[in-house]
């Protein structure tokens, strides 16, 4: 496990070295590696699909274009994942703000986030879809957040730790305590996937 | 029940991803035969795939990724800032090099004006430990020795001597590596004086919330009207 999370981290490294000297592959490469990451994290905050995949473009351009001002490349993660949920604030505000000068009804944000949603695998039904999405964006932010690098992007509690800058313990403990509420919550949906 | 035991510990282990292949295999060996921790496992295995599968993207990680570097080489613009500072930075001789003709410049500098031997002043951009958290709202920051407010963005680092202001209806959080966190409130302005084993800030006005790690060094709120030291872990300063 030590030796997988250098490796890891080297990697980050070397991919943000590259990338700051001019290498856009490099780029892509990091884009490849946190994209199912970065997508859970907009999904978690915006139901729809095609406004989570902007927020997401948008996150790593932003990135990129701020890649100078990551202190420590051994957090790519950490760091890209906050980006993402402040990205994800400004297209909540944004949207409000444009139904409102339309002269629309300002839609709640509780109501953007029931927006019909889509997804690759055609595994879960979309009622299903939609309710494990608003169960994982009801969780408390320090507990979303370490889900989505948990159960998506694969990292363990000793890397989760490293890229938030937090005691293994503390990842841990919020670990298991957002484990125990996705169970309780998404006990129904387990029951039918599973029959 | 204690054979048990050691193959929940397994399971949080899995959950937590720290388990090793071989007490992966251990358990699923066990799981075969145990009808509770199978159940236990399965479950635990079902809920990562129906949380993932949610969460899950139309777009491939690799067309998202051929599809930003198709950007960035339409868009020169998007070049990350500073990038030939950068690629100094990064090839180690060259940055000990340019430095080593910095430094003379600098002395020569200080000499031939006159400011030789005076103490030096912390450079304008030290960086310090702190990130910038969540920022809801306009909140600007603006570096010592400069008149320009810029947009405080969530993500970045903050430097010494800098000043944050934060506008009506707005708020952010600057966080600590140790976890601690400051939440500047809406219409306040809070300036970082120091950082070099103790911390201290003055709130010019507004109020701010300090939720500190325990346990913490000297850590200060100077105010217009007082100095407050934090003793605890939790605590509002307000400056009317």
């Amino acid at each position: 496990m030590a030796v997988e999370l250098e490796q890891n981290m080297a990697g980050d490294h070397q991919l943000v070295r590259a990338a700051l000297l001019g290498e856009t592959s490099a780029f892509g490469a990091i884009v490849e590696k946190y994209w199912n990451m970065v997508m859970a994290l907009a999904l978690s905050k915006v139901s729809d699909t095609t406004e989570a995949e902007d927020i997401a473009q948008e996150s790593f351009l932003k990135a990129y274009s701020q890649l100078i001002n990551l202190r420590d490349p051994s957090r790519l993660a950490g760091w890209l994942s906050k980006i993402t949920l402040q990205q994800c604030s400004n297209s909540l505000r944004r949207t409000i703000r444009n139904k409102r000068a339309l002269g629309c009804r300002a839609t709640s944000v509780k109501a953007l986030d029931e927006q019909s949603a889509m997804t690759a695998n055609p595994g879960l039904t979309q009622n299903q879809i939609q309710f494990v999405r608003q169960t994982v964006k009801n969780l408390p932010d320090k507990f979303r957040t370490m889900i989505i690098m948990r159960f998506v992007a694969g990292l363990s509690t000793v890397q989760i730790a490293e890229q938030l800058g937090k005691r293994p313990g503390t990842v841990r403990v919020r670990l298991h305590r957002a484990y125990k509420l996705l169970r309780k919550d998404l006990a129904p949906i387990l029951e039918e996937v599973r029959s | 029940m204690k054979t048990c035991d050691k193959y929940k510990n397994l399971i949080e282990k899995y959950i937590e991803g720290t388990i090793s292949e071989g007490q992966l295999a251990e358990l699923k060996n066990h799981a075969e035969k145990c009808d509770s921790c199978r159940a236990q496992f399965e479950r635990c295995i079902l809920l990562q795939d129906v949380v993932k599968e949610a969460l899950s993207s139309q777009t491939s990680a690799e067309q998202a990724g051929a599809s930003i570097v198709a950007r960035l080489s339409e868009e020169p613009n998007l070049r990350p800032a500073h990038a030939r500072f950068s690629t100094i930075l990064y090839s180690g001789k060259r940055a000990a090099i340019a430095a080593g003709i910095l430094l003379a410049i600098g002395l020569l500098l200080g000499f031939v004006t006159g400011r030789a031997g005076k103490p030096a002043r912390t450079p304008l951009t030290a960086q310090v430990p702190i990130s910038v958290g969540k920022v809801d709202g306009t909140v600007l920051v603006k570096h010592e020795g400069s008149n320009v407010w810029q947009t405080m963005e969530s993500g970045s680092y903050v430097h010494l001597g800098d000043t944050f202001h934060s506008s009506a209806k707005s708020v952010c959080r600057l966080e600590f590596e140790d976890e601690s966190t400051i939440d500047l409130n809406q219409n306040s302005m809070l300036v970082l004086k120091s950082f070099n084993g103790q911390t201290q800030f003055f709130l010019e006005h507004g109020e701010c919330t300090a939720a500190l790690e325990s346990p913490h060094g000297p850590f200060f709120i100077d105010t217009p009207h007082g100095r407050v030291e934090a003793l605890g872990t939790e605590f509002t300063v307000t400056v009317e």
